[in-house]
């Protein structure tokens, strides 16, 4: 029962030191603002800094957000571009090694009609 | 962050610089005849005084064929040696009318098209009139140069 009061007490106490009022409570509010104004201006500086980069984001008066995608669309164009030349040039190689190795000379493919009678001549 | 942005603006505005003209252009010149090795040089000997006349993109189509030059049979390096500067004075677009031609034939079955070297001298024992008659109703191939 006495640890009971003893209890009792002390948050009895407590409760009295919690009840701030008068200059201590003003000088803690002051302290707070004080905390709060020193706080701002480095937190006023994130969102500047932040518009800063977002300000350099521009090139010539574009946008970095058309200008790197229009880069990359257009590197993508050009190596498909150049990967399709490739390839034709490539085809166009094995053809003529074939022309100038084949059983025919180059007169039976320059001739128009020769590949006609042929087809014809087959179909029979 | 900025550094990295102003990295960023670099690399695109340097993609774009490069992938415009830089990369979709081929180049301009060829292979000169002294810049091709002794025995490409071997090998396209019937082109040697015509080389400059060449376009580059045809000195690379050369080029392609003097690579694959040493893996045909003797027979084939005869005729690449005997055709090589026929085939070089042609138009692009003879040329490429007899690359048609000879995709159309390659076509045809082989047990139907029969021996292509007799059913070449059969057609042009044919009278021209019959000949012509084959041919598909349009201009005549120009002469070659």
């Amino acid at each position: 029962m006495n640890e009971l009061h003893f209890a009792h007490r002390i948050r009895q106490l407590l409760n009295h030191g919690a009840r701030l009022d008068g200059p201590v409570a003003e000088r803690l509010r002051a302290a707070r603002e004080q905390a709060l104004e020193r706080r701002r201006v480095p937190a006023a500086a994130g969102p500047a800094l932040a518009g800063n980069v977002a300000g350099r984001l521009e090139f010539a008066g574009w946008s970095l957000r058309v200008i790197v995608p229009l880069a990359a669309l257009s590197v993508a164009f050009v190596a498909t571009y150049n990967w399709e030349q490739k390839q034709r040039a490539k085809e166009v190689e094995e053809l003529d090694a074939l022309v100038l190795t084949g059983d025919l000379p180059i007169d039976a493919y320059l001739d128009r009609g020769f590949e006609a009678w042929l087809k014809k001549r087959a179909s029979l | 962050m900025a550094e990295k942005a102003r990295l960023l603006v670099a690399a695109a505005a340097f993609a774009l610089l490069a992938a415009g003209p830089g990369l979709a252009a081929p180049p301009k010149t060829g292979p000169a005849w002294a810049e091709l090795s002794a025995d490409h040089q071997q090998i396209l000997d019937p082109l040697k005084d015509s080389w400059e006349q060449i376009t580059p993109e045809r000195r690379r189509n050369w080029i392609g064929v003097a690579k694959r030059y040493p893996k045909m049979t003797p027979v084939e390096q005869k005729r690449v040696q005997m055709r090589m500067k026929r085939w070089a004075a042609l138009t692009p677009e003879q040329r490429k009318q007899a690359r048609e031609n000879y995709r159309r034939i390659s076509k045809v079955p082989p047990d139907k098209r029969g021996d292509l070297k007799q059913q070449w001298s059969e057609y042009q024992a044919l009278p021209p009139q019959e000949r012509q008659g084959a041919a598909p109703p349009k201009k005549k191939p120009a002469p070659a140069k």
